[in-house]
C-alpha cells in the first residue's frame, strides 16, 4: 500500500458551544478521488477548513504525506500541496486571468521583476491543459461564475498540488462545463493526485468516485469504495442516503394533517427583476405546507424576500385572504401578517449579541411595547414562554443569541415570528446546519404550525426534508416556478428532475 | 441596564465601573493638590464650561450606538450661533422667535445629514464630513470670517451665569438632557432599536424595524442639540462668532467612546458617557490649578495629552487583558459582537 496522501483521525473542533466535529478520520490515497458526502450541517466545511489549515483541529492527528502537522496554515498547507477549489472563487476581480494565476503561483520578492510573457505563456499552458477556452487577458470580473472556477483549477494544477480538494464544484456548472471537470478530475487522478470531491448530487459521486466517507453530525460514519476491484457498483443510492441520514427516510418525518383550509397567499406573474425570477404564480392554504425545492440560486430565496417586501415585486398580483396587496417593505409585510425566518440565521435570523427574548420581541414592539415604552416583565414573559414552548436550551430569556447552538438560534429566529402570530410564515432553510436532534424538534414545531392553520411556505435545499414535510412541492428553475406536486405523487427523482432539467 | 446581555453587561460594567474609579481618583487627586478646585464656584464652573460638549456627547451617543458618526456638530454650533447673531443683529428679532428659528435651523440641519445617509445610504463619516466644512464654511461665508455679534438682549446673555438654587442653569439642562437621553437609549423601544441596527443593520431590516427612521431620529437630534449648545455657548461669551464649536465634535466623541460605547455600535451605556464627559471636563478644569511640579514642565497642552492618553488606556486596556487571557488559556474567542 503507498503511503496516504492525506490521513485523519479522530479530528474534533468547536466553535464556542457548538460541536462542528466530533471525530472524523479519513484518509486520501495518491490517484485516488476520494468523495466526502454529509447533509448539510454535518462538517464537511470544518473538515475542508481544518485540511487547509484555515481552522486548527482541537483534538485528533493530522498526517500529510506521512508526517503528523501541528499548527497548519494556508501558506503551509498550499507547500505542501494542497490546493482547494470552493464554491465561490477567491480570485481578484480586477485582474485579469493570468495576473490571478501568477499572484498564486509565482513565488513573491522584494523588487521582483514581472515576466509578463511568462505568466501569460503560462496561463495558456495551464488553461489548454484543463480544456479552457479563456483569454488569460480577460479581467476575472467578466468571467462566469463557472470559468472563475476553472481559474481555480488551473491554479491548483499549476501549484502541482498533490492534493486537491472540490467544495461543490458543479453547483453553477452547465453540463458541457461538467463534463469537462470531470475530465480534468480524471486527469488529475491518472496523474497520480488525490481527490477530495465534495458534492451533493449522488450521480457525480457514482460517476467519479472511487471511494466515499459520509459524514454525519460531525462524525465520520463510513467510508465505502464505490465500485469492487472488478469494476461492479458496491453501493447503492439507498444505502448512501440512509448513511446520511442515519434513518430511514420516512420514518422520521412527522405525520401530515389534514385538509387545507382558505388560500391565505396567492400570487399571479410576479416578477422581480432585481431577484431574477418572473412568472412566478402560486398559491398556498391555511394548515397547508407548500415546499420550495430548487438548486441553490434557483430563485427561492429570491421570491421570499420578495415576499417579505425586500426586494419588492416590480409586477404581478400578490394576494393575501383574497386582498390584493403590495408588500413594499418588510414592516408592511409584519403587519399584514407575514413572518419570514430567513436563510443566514447569523446575519439575519438572529442579532447574535443580544438577548434572546430581545430578538424575540424586536418584530412585536408596537404590540408589545405600545407607548414606545419598554415592559421589561412583558419582554422576559414573552421570552420565556416561547423558550418553554419550542424548547430552546439557553440558560434564560437574556442569554445573548450567540451563546446558543445553531438548531436553538433557529429556535429563537421561529421565535419572533410566531410572536406576531402571523397567518403566512416563510421558512427559509430551516433546518440549515442544525443537529439532527433539533432538526426533528423544528420539523415537529413547523408540522404543529400547520395544523392549527397556519400558512407555511417552506425553502429547503435537503431534499428529505421536502419530501418527508411538505404538502405540496412547487419547484423552481432559472428563477421560474416549473412545476408544482401534490405530496403524495411526489419522488426525490421527480423533484430533483424538475430542478435539474435544463430548460 | 437590564436592555444588555450578561455577557456584554459584564464588559461594559467593567469598563465603566473603571471609568468610575479614574474619575473619583483624578477628583481626589485634584482636590488634594490643584489650587481652589474643590470650591463651590469652580465646581460650578466645571459644569458651565462643560455643558456645550456634554450636550453634543449626549446627543452623539446614540448616533455611535447606530453604529454611525456625526463629525459636523461643531461646525452647526459655529453655523447656529451666526444664525442667531444674524437674525438678532441684522432682522432684528426678539430672542425668542431667533433662539426658536435657531433651534429649527439646527433640526433641518441634522435632517439633511439624516436624508443623505439614510434615504442615499451614504457612509455617516463621509456625509458628516462634508457637512463638516461646509456648516463652518456657510457660517464663514456670512461672517465672512470676521464678525463678531456682540449685542444680545442682557436677559439672553445673563443665562450664562444664571444659577436656579444655587446650581449654574448649565447644570439643569445638562441634567435634563442627560435623563431625556437616558429614557430614549434604555427605556424605549427607539434605544432598542438604535441597538439592533448598531450590532446589524441587516438583522434589523430582516426584523421588520425601520431602519431607516430609526436610524435618521439620532442625526435630528444631534442637529437640534448643537443650536441649543451654541446658544448656550453665545450667552456664556458674550459673543457670537463663526468659530463657535470649533474642534468640540471630536470632544464629544472622546467622551462618548471614552464612555464604553463602542464606536462599531451597539454596545454602551448613557450613564457611562456621563462618565465620560465628567473625566473630560474635570481633568481639563482641573490641569490648569496643579502646581507646576506635576506638570513636568508642560503647560495648559497637558490636558489633551492626559485626555488622549486616558482614551487610549481605557481602550487598549480591556482588549489588552483579553488577548492575553486567550493567549494563555487558550479559551475560544468571544463572539465577535464589534
Amino acid at each position: 500500500m503507498r503511503q496516504p496522501l492525506l490521513r485523519l483521525s479522530q479530528i474534533t473542533k468547536s466553535f464556542g458551544a457548538v460541536r462542528a466535529l466530533k471525530g472524523v478520520s479519513f484518509e486520501l490515497h495518491p490517484g485516488e478521488v476520494h468523495a466526502l458526502l454529509g447533509e448539510n450541517g454535518a462538517g464537511k466545511s470544518t473538515l475542508i477548513k481544518v485540511i487547509t489549515g484555515a481552522h486548527q483541529p482541537d483534538g485528533g492527528t493530522l498526517e500529510i504525506g506521512g508526517t503528523t502537522v501541528s499548527n497548519l496554515t494556508p501558506t503551509r498547507a498550499r507547500k505542501l500541496g494542497i490546493a482547494c477549489i470552493y464554491q465561490q472563487p477567491a480570485l481578484f476581480p480586477d485582474l485579469s486571468v493570468s495576473e490571478n494565476i501568477g499572484l498564486r503561483l509565482e513565488g513573491g520578492a522584494f523588487f521582483a521583476k514581472v515576466h509578463w510573457k511568462q505568466r501569460r505563456k503560462n496561463a495558456d499552458a495551464l488553461l489548454a491543459r484543463i480544456g479552457a477556452a479563456l483569454d488569460p487577458e480577460t479581467p476575472v470580473r467578466s468571467l462566469s461564475m463557472p470559468e472563475q472556477q476553472l481559474v481555480e483549477i488551473a491554479c491548483a494544477l499549476g501549484s502541482g498540488a498533490k492534493t486537491v480538494i472540490m467544495d461543490e464544484p458543479t453547483a453553477s456548472l452547465t453540463q458541457v462545463e461538467q463534463e469537462l471537470l470531470f475530465g480534468v478530475v480524471r486527469d488529475l487522478r491518472a496523474s497520480g493526485a488525490g481527490v477530495v470531491y465534495i458534492s451533493h448530487r449522488l450521480e457525480e459521486i457514482f460517476a467519479l468516485a472511487d471511494r466515499v466517507t459520509v459524514l454525519r453530525d460531525g462524525q465520520s460514519i463510513s467510508t465505502r469504495a464505490v465500485r469492487s476491484e472488478l469494476g461492479a457498483m458496491e453501493l447503492t443510492e439507498e444505502e448512501l442516503i440512509s448513511l446520511m441520514v442515519g434513518r430511514e427516510v420516512a420514518s422520521i418525518y412527522p405525520h401530515r394533517g389534514g385538509s387545507p383550509g382558505e388560500t391565505v397567499l396567492e400570487l399571479e406573474n410576479v416578477c422581480c427583476a432585481a431577484g431574477g425570477i418572473a412568472n412566478i404564480s402560486l398559491a398556498v392554504r391555511a394548515g397547508e405546507i407548500l415546499g420550495l425545492a430548487g438548486l441553490v440560486g434557483a430563485g427561492r430565496t429570491e421570491l421570499a424576500r420578495v415576499l417579505f417586501g425586500i426586494t419588492p415585486a416590480d409586477s404581478g398580483t400578490i394576494r393575501l385572504l383574497g386582498r390584493n396587496v403590495q408588500v413594499r417593505s418588510p414592516q408592511q409585510a409584519v403587519s399584514l401578517g407575514i413572518g419570514y425566518v430567513p436563510e443566514d440565521r447569523r446575519r439575519h435570523g438572529v442579532i447574535l449579541p443580544m438577548p434572546i427574548a430581545e430578538n424575540m420581541s424586536m418584530a412585536v414592539h408596537p404590540k408589545l411595547f405600545p407607548g414606545k415604552w419598554l415592559r421589561f416583565e412583558a419582554e422576559r414573559a414573552l421570552g420565556l414562554r416561547f423558550i418553554e414552548e419550542l424548547g430552546i436550551k439557553a440558560y434564560g430569556p437574556e442569554a445573548p443569541g450567540g451563546s446558543l447552538s445553531g438548531g436553538n438560534q433557529q429556535k429563537v429566529s421561529l421565535a419572533r415570528w410566531l410572536a406576531t402570530e402571523p397567518r403566512l410564515l416563510i421558512l427559509d432553510d430551516p433546518t440549515q446546519g442544525v443537529d439532527v436532534g433539533a432538526k426533528s424538534e423544528i420539523h415537529r414545531i413547523i408540522r404543529d404550525l400547520a395544523a392549527k392553520g397556519l400558512a407555511v411556505l417552506m425553502i429547503s435545499s435537503d431534499l428529505p426534508e421536502v419530501l418527508g414535510m411538505s404538502d405540496r412541492i412547487a419547484v423552481m428553475r432559472g428563477g421560474r416556478l416549473v412545476e408544482t406536486f401534490e405530496g403524495s405523487t411526489a419522488t426525490a427523482q421527480r423533484v430533483m428532475s424538475a430542478a435539474l432539467r435544463p430548460s | 441596564m437590564a436592555s444588555l446581555s450578561p455577557s456584554l453587561k459584564k464588559n461594559v460594567l467593567r469598563h465603566e465601573s473603571l471609568l468610575l474609579l479614574v474619575l473619583l481618583l483624578e477628583f481626589a487627586f485634584l482636590c488634594l493638590y490643584a489650587r481652589n478646585f474643590g470650591t463651590p464656584d469652580n465646581l460650578s464652573n466645571v459644569v458651565r464650561h462643560s455643558a456645550e460638549i456634554g450636550l453634543l456627547a449626549l446627543a452623539m451617543m446614540p448616533v455611535i450606538l447606530t453604529g454611525g458618526i456625526d463629525l459636523s456638530v461643531g461646525s452647526l454650533m459655529g453655523l447656529c450661533a451666526v444664525l442667531f447673531g444674524v437674525l438678532t443683529h441684522d432682522y432684528h428679532l426678539a430672542t425668542l422667535p431667533a433662539a426658536a428659528v435657531t433651534l429649527a435651523a439646527g433640526l433641518f440641519a441634522g435632517g439633511f445629514n439624516a436624508f443623505l445617509i439614510t434615504a442615499l445610504r451614504l457612509p455617516p463619516l463621509i456625509v458628516t464630513l462634508g457637512t463638516y466644512s461646509l456648516f463652518r464654511g456657510l457660517a464663514e461665508a456670512i461672517t465672512q470670517g470676521t464678525k463678531t455679534y456682540r449685542a444680545f438682549d442682557p436677559a439672553f446673555l445673563s443665562l450664562g451665569e444664571t444659577r436656579w438654587f444655587g446650581v449654574p442653569l448649565q447644570a439643569w439642562i445638562l441634567t435634563a438632557a442627560a435623563a431625556s437621553f437616558y429614557l430614549l437609549v434604555h427605556r424605549s423601544t427607539f434605544g432598542r432599536s438604535f441597538r439592533a441596527i448598531g450590532f446589524s443593520p441587516e438583522g434589523a431590516r430582516y426584523a421588520g424595524l425601520s431602519v431607516q427612521s430609526r436610524t435618521a431620529l439620532p442625526y435630528l437630534l444631534t442637529g437640534l442639540v448643537a443650536a441649543l449648545a451654541a446658544l448656550l455657548f453665545t450667552a456664556r461669551l458674550r459673543q457670537a462668532r463663526a468659530d463657535a464649536g470649533t474642534g468640540y465634535e471630536l470632544c464629544a466623541i472622546t467622551a462618548v467612546v471614552l464612555g464604553g460605547t463602542s464606536i462599531f455600535g451597539g454596545v454602551g451605556t448613557l450613564p457611562g458617557t456621563l462618565a465620560g464627559i465628567a473625566a473630560i471636563a474635570v481633568l481639563t478644569n482641573g490641569i490648569g490649578r496643579v502646581p507646576a511640579v506635576f506638570k513636568a514642565g508642560i503647560g495648559g497642552e497637558l490636558a489633551s495629552l492626559l485626555t488622549g492618553a486616558l482614551l487610549l488606556v481605557a481602550l487598549a486596556g480591556p482588549e489588552l487583558a483579553r488577548v492575553l487571557s486567550t493567549r494563555s488559556a487558550k479559551i475560544s474567542p468571544s463572539p465577535k459582537t464589534l
